[in-house]
């Protein structure tokens, strides 16, 4: 049941020890990068608790030493890099050496392991390929447990559901509004994936999901979702996951050194507080990352699991600290506009979310492209619909939201990790 | 039995055009056309001569579209008949999703259609009142 017991029930004195030997090796590897170089200089670290002496590092700083201000090894040691797309600014670029890139696969595969996946499963990846992490991340993870693995990439569901069953899948990663948009191509070839396929397990994550979502997916495909979180900047997916107990994901405290701080004063909050997840990297060597912002929300669980690992757990990511909206007056973050709207069946992909400003007011529009799977052809259903989405908004952000129905191939088309939520406010003062 | 084909449209100058076009070029024949709209939104309802093909054609143009079974209920033309029609739904406890009327000039009746869920059950309740259902070919 273990993919590694000896690390994943570690004690804790005994993580600690391994803990504060990778820090030092990792600030030592760090200083031969030309921004850390200085800030690191006068350095000395006694104790784990000496970390916190040390300055943050954020996306901004990333950007600002583009492209190899915090590579910490020589060019010719990474073998690829992965890029986050950039809105505004540079993208930002993590390099990986040939070490980097196996430690990286044992994680997801150790992940992967602990939900009960084996080498006899087959496993198709519904993840993008590429620049994003996703998609490659698993599959390195997948090849590294000895699965038989199909890069089929993303869409195409007709094409999807013919690997599955040719080839009995058993086991999926997806993005959560695929998987829903996923059956309906199954009802449309008046299929039950229940029935007619072999799916066991699925790995969701990359966007935003509710719980309520995740059983949604499990019942209708009659499988176990896992959630699964990860960022590029620390590797990609395999940072923190669920196991069977799915109660929280488990974050491995033998590669990531983990601090939850006051996202406003930098104050490092106790466990069980929620605040922004702060990471340092452990094993890494082409790219070591110290006191990393993640920007994203989430609480520490530290009471034992019942699984037997040691690691404690993260909650259900909660949204992004530098992403919070305030809508006349109301903080709402976009990843609760997003999850509300994502509940309802039949919607999926197929949406986008503008704030703007009216007569000195702010305003949310949701726009949402009618597909055959929300269009029975009668007026009042849509109309209905269209009044849950406001009275659902209405009762999750404290705004009421306009609400429009457009016809598909209306909104722009997005790919992999999308931004649904445009924020026109910004556009309109500049 | 005929075929309904409902289209989901936005309320914008234009668009209604856009559909008869599709349905011109795939050589279509309208036989009723209704429009519905609430605001911003709307639906077209529609009775073609060969709807799977309209269908089609339609999807291919990215629209939405939806395909349902109708009735066509031939009643005579005179006053209360309609009110009569209705009264047996209800008394029947059949939801009636949509419903309109034309006449039908050579029989002196009108043509009454019916869009709802719960077919054989209507189908039996208008037999056993002698109300007959028509085929489209008998009104074209
Ligand atoms: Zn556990």
């Amino acid at each position: 049941m273990f993919w590694e017991k000896e690390i994943e029930t570690i004690s804790s004195s005994d993580l600690k020890k391994l803990q504060l030997i990778k820090l030092h090796h990792t600030i030592e590897k760090a200083k031969k990068s030309d921004y850390y170089k200085k800030i690191l200089k006068k350095t000395k670290i006694s104790t784990l608790k000496d970390i916190e002496s040390l300055p943050f590092t954020s996306k901004q700083d990333l950007r600002d030493h583009f492209p190899y201000g915090l590579l910490a090894e020589d060019l010719t040691e990474s073998v690829r890099l992965h890029s986050s797309s950039g809105t505004t600014g540079n993208p930002t670029v993590v390099f990986h050496t040939k070490e980097d890139i196996e430690l990286w696969a044992d994680l997801v595969a150790r992940c992967m392991y602990m939900t009960g996946v084996r080498k006899h499963d087959v496993f198709q990846n519904t993840m993008g390929y590429g620049l994003f992490t996703g998609g490659l991340g698993f599959h390195y993870g997948a090849e590294k447990l000895g699965m038989l693995t199909i890069p089929v990439g993303p869409g195409n569901s007709k094409r999807q559901i013919w690997f599955m069953q040719q080839f009995s899948t058993t086991a999926v990663h997806i993005l959560p509004s695929y998987a829903i948009h996923l059956y309906s191509s199954f009802q449309e070839l008046s299929l039950d994936p229940k029935k007619d396929t072999r799916l066991k397990t699925a790995f969701i994550g990359a966007e935003p999901h509710t719980n309520a979502l995740r059983v949604q997916i499990e019942n209708l495909y009659g499988i176990k979702a896992y959630n699964s979180y990860g960022l590029s900047e620390m590797c990609g997916p395999g940072v923190a996951f669920e196991c069977p107990q799915q109660n929280g994901m488990h974050i491995w405290e033998d590669h990531f050194y983990v601090e939850i701080i006051d996202p406003k004063t930098g104050q490092i909050l106790p466990d069980g507080e929620e605040g922004e997840l702060v990471l340092t990297t452990l094993k890494r060597s082409a790219m070591p990352l110290i006191r990393y912002r993640t920007r994203d929300l989430t609480r520490i669980i530290n009471e034992p699991c019942l699984c037997g690992r040691t690691h404690r757990r993260i909650e259900r990511i909660k949204g992004r600290s530098d992403d919070m909206l305030i809508i006349n007056g109301v903080n709402i973050f976009p990843m609760q506009i997003e999850q509300t709207v994502m509940q309802f069946p039949g919607v999926g992909n197929n949406y986008r979310i503008e704030i703007l400003k009216e007569n000195h007011m702010d305003r949310i529009n949701v726009l949402i492209e009618v597909h055959e799977e929300i269009f029975n052809g009668t007026l009042s259903k849509l109309d209905q619909l269209k009044n849950q989405i406001i009275e659902a908004l209405k009762s999750e952000c404290g705004v009421t939201p306009k609400v429009k129905l457009v016809e598909p191939e209306s909104l722009p088309i997005n790919e992999g990790k999308a931004v649904r939520v445009f924020d026109m406010r910004r556009n309109e003062e500049e | 039995m005929a075929d309904h084909l409902s289209i989901f449209l936005e309320n914008k100058p234009g668009k209604l055009e856009k559909v008869t076009h599709v349905l011109a070029d795939a050589n279509i024949n309208i036989h009723f056309i209704s429009v519905a709209s609430l605001g911003e939104f709307g639906v077209i309802k529609t009775i073609v001569d060969k709807p799977d093909i309209a269908h089609k054609a339609l999807k291919e143009h990215h629209f939405t579209v939806s395909q349902k079974k109708i009735l066509i209920a031939a009643i005579d033309d005179r006053p209360g008949n309609l009110h009569e029609l209705l009264a047996l739904f209800s008394e029947n406890d059949i939801n009636i999703e949509d419903c309109y009327g034309f006449p039908i000039k050579e029989q002196g009746k009108v043509g009454i259609v019916i869009e709802a869920d719960a077919y054989p059950k209507i189908e039996t309740v208008l037999a056993s009142h002698h109300i007959h259902c028509i085929d489209l070919n008998e009104i074209t």
